[in-house]
């Protein structure tokens, strides 16, 4: 399905029609009611389908100021409002430009956006040559695997890239650090997603240390442990949903197979077979410290745990999820 | 413009959801509380404002307009304002100004919110929907489509700030200090969401992350159920309703506010990534218009949406100096409410900041959080007998929106 026969709204964005009751915090019986408050919209552009039509042009369009030189971009109005609202011109804009401050990468996004995490987005001072500018708000991406704290800083030089399906949304667009291109790339306008490589990176060596073995031992007793608990937590039974996985986890102390199915969660000593991912932590402690409230996901944000891919970090907080609720049901 | 006094202040029990009332009830419980507060009856009041953030957590467009009866302000003007995080700032000066024209002798001020009856039907919890009903505040076209939430707008310009001055914001044992401070200060408010929390600099340094490098779970504000109401009144009234209560007035002595754009950049009108000018321009304004300086001012109610803004924030009100924020806890600026108890002033050179527990442990149901800054602002002054104070509000992307207050306890009411 192409992005424009996407529907606008998931088709698992819903609930049953249903009134169920909840015990207020003076026991007595209360009822709430499913409900939503969903607009569809035909959103108009407007004064911006000149900027949209630009991009899917492959292009970037901004609107200048003939009076104070300024520049906007995106060109989110055509008339100066420092001066006077006075008539701005199109201005087609270079395709580079650095980050104006260093970016934030959300770990836990909205609702929408559930399954992007984790996922950056900065503002960036394109039109570096006018003597005032608004940053482009814009997609940051890496070739180097999921973003991690220290690629996307201040100053950062970065190359626009333009998706090859556009369909006029500022998605269509997002920046990739200069220094992860060749020159050709870099001087390429417009420069295409698919002449990048977002494959996954190759999966890190893992460091095998003798030392670490006792450690990967009680790690994994420690999460045999959880799994049992499990057993008497509804909470972390509803975490777990109807989850199924296979995941395979490699550390400098040995190898384990990390299961999910039927609301549980099961702990064996080998790799599976058919692994949904693999992950890799050199110091199995990564795993205890879960076990004791800590966090995988964490653990993936700071680089202490690696992970293939967007969809293996979708699983982390499921799993961050178990040994609170065990902690709450059974502890 | 007339002279406005503080008469009556109440609010509700602050909760993570509240399965038990409606926002009907909760902002009648708010105003019950209120007027039984300054011992007036709702034919007393003249005109009534409402702060109400966000029509989707209501569940209703012109939520406002089902309350008016159930307030008992049937066939009195009414006026609904909504500006984000600021809300309730914005509501409250509106209501000062009601009263400061000349147009209404008594002016309740209402707001609150039904934050976490939102639901996520594919997480099966409501934080993510909750989140995502506050990131509809962004814009449809640029902002939003991005994945903007507040969280990771506020941190871009706290990112921001880092990037200028660094080794000030960024020192994370600076931020979970004060969060542990602020939790004791919670614990003391009988209406905090989390007044029975114990949280301490070691746990918030290992909370998780929510927006990575720079805010854990244990740093930001909470979602709230609840409501808070103040009342308004001119020099007159004032006089008259608190000899009625033996309460003093709090008299209004400055209002400040300015709104950055909404677009950042560089130059021109945009707004800089590494300032909150809108919380500089504001305070500047409520001292200059109280004739008053910082240093005159010993307790601080401020929105504390994440406690790096909140470092942030006392630096462009200029309590500290801009890059040197943390001073607040490596010169001990920020008052320790364990040496304080419940009636202490502050010794001279350290200012109270947030006694009520902030939002970050106290509450934050958005369209009425500022009227609980205030509500606590005004019981700690009277307590404590400081003779001046101040509340902000922030609020919008990248913190854009701001206003301060300054008031000041009457001569009258001090011991």
């Amino acid at each position: 399905m192409s992005k424009q026969q996407q529907p606008a709204l998931p088709l698992d964005f819903n609930l049953p029609r249903e009134t169920t009751e909840l015990t207020g915090k003076d026991q007595q019986t209360y009822l709430q009611f499913t409900s939503h408050m969903v607009t569809f919209y035909k959103q108009t552009y407007g004064e911006l389908s000149r900027f949209f039509l630009a991009l899917r042009a492959g292009k970037l369009l901004g609107s200048q100021c003939p009076a104070c030189k300024q520049v906007m971009v995106p060109a989110a109005t055509w008339h100066c409002p420092a001066c006077n609202f006075v008539g701005m011109k199109e201005v087609y804009l270079p395709h580079r430009g650095v980050l104006a401050a260093t970016a934030p990468i959300t770990i836990f996004p909205s609702a929408s956006f559930i399954g992007d995490a984790p996922f950056c987005r900065g503002y960036v001072d394109i039109a570096r040559d006018a003597p005032a500018a608004s940053f482009l708000p814009c997609r940051l991406q890496t070739t180097t695997g999921l973003p991690r704290p220290g690629i996307f800083v201040k100053g950062t030089e970065v190359k626009l890239v333009f998706e090859d399906d556009r369909v006029g949304s500022i998605r269509d667009i997002f920046c990739v650090p200069a220094s992860e291109l060749t020159r050709e790339q870099l001087a390429k306008e417009p420069l295409l997603a698919s002449e990048l490589s977002f494959e996954a990176p190759k999966m890190p060596e893992v460091k095998r240390n003798a030392a670490l073995t006792a450690v990967r031992d009680a790690a994994v007793a420690a999460m045999r442990k959880m799994a049992a608990d499990i057993e008497r937590s509804p909470r972390a039974q509803k975490d777990l949903g109807s989850r199924t996985h296979a995941i395979g986890v490699k550390t400098g102390g040995g190898d384990f197979g990390l299961y999910v199915a039927n609301q549980r969660i099961r702990i064996e000593d080998a790799l599976p077979a058919a692994a949904d991912f693999v992950m890799v932590a050199d110091d199995p402690q990564v795993f205890t410290r879960w076990v004791g409230d800590g966090s995988l996901t964490d653990a993936a944000v700071e680089g202490s745990l690696w992970l293939p891919n967007r969809a293996a970090f979708g699983v982390l907080p499921i799993l961050d999820r178990l040994p609170r609720s065990v902690r709450r049901d059974v502890r | 413009m007339r002279k406005v006094g503080i008469v009556g202040a109440g609010i509700t029990e602050c909760r993570g959801r509240w399965v038990e009332a409606t926002y009907w009830e909760l902002f009648q419980m708010a105003v019950r509380r209120t007027l039984d507060d300054a011992k007036m009856k709702a034919e007393e009041i003249d005109s009534v404002v409402y702060g109400i953030y966000n029509d989707i957590f209501e569940h209703q467009a012109i939520p406002e307009s089902a309350l008016t009866g159930l307030l008992g302000m049937a066939n009195k003007p009414g006026t609904r304002v909504t500006s984000g995080g600021a809300t309730g700032f914005y509501a409250m000066r509106t209501a000062y100004m009601e009263v400061a024209s000349g147009v209404s002798e008594t002016v309740l001020c209402v707001g609150g919110e039904k934050a976490t009856d939102c639901f996520d039907p594919r997480s099966q919890t409501a934080t993510p929907m909750v989140i995502d009903t506050i990131a509809k505040s962004w814009d449809p076209f640029f902002e939003y489509p991005l994945g903007a939430t507040a969280s990771d707008s506020y941190m871009q310009m706290c990112m921001g700030y880092n990037d200028s001055y660094p080794g000030d914001i960024g020192d994370s044992k600076v931020r979970a200090q004060i969060v542990e401070m602020m939790c004791r200060q919670g614990n003391r408010n009988p209406f905090a969401q989390r007044r029975e929390e114990k949280v301490t600099a070691g746990q918030v340094m290992a909370s998780r992350w929510i927006i990575a490098p720079f805010l854990r779970l244990l740093e930001a504000c909470m979602y709230t159920e609840g409501a808070g109401g103040i009342i308004f009144a001119s020099e007159k009234k004032t006089r008259e309703i608190c000899e009625r209560t033996g309460q003093p007035p709090i008299w209004v002595k400055g209002v400040g506010a300015a709104n950055e754009a909404y677009a950042t950049g560089r130059g021109s009108y945009y707004k800089p990534l590494d300032r909150i000018v809108s919380d500089r321009l504001a305070a500047e304004r409520a001292y200059a218009m109280a004739g008053v300086k910082p240093s005159d001012i010993q307790i601080v109610e401020l929105h504390d949406a994440f406690v790096a803004q909140l470092m942030i924030t006392m630096g462009e009100m200029g309590f500290v100096p801009i890059g040197q924020t943390r001073r607040l806890i490596d010169d001990g600026i920020m008052a320790d409410i364990r040496q304080l108890g419940d009636d202490k002033r502050p010794p001279k050179g350290q200012v109270l900041i947030n006694p009520s527990g902030g939002l970050i442990f106290g509450g934050h149901f958005v369209g009425g959080s500022n009227m609980f800054s205030m509500w606590s602002l005004r019981r700690e002054m009277i307590n404590r007998q400081l003779e001046l104070g101040m509340i902000h509000g922030t609020g919008a992307i990248n913190a854009v929106f701001g206003g301060a207050m300054v008031v000041e306890l009457d001569k009258g009411g001090v011991k």
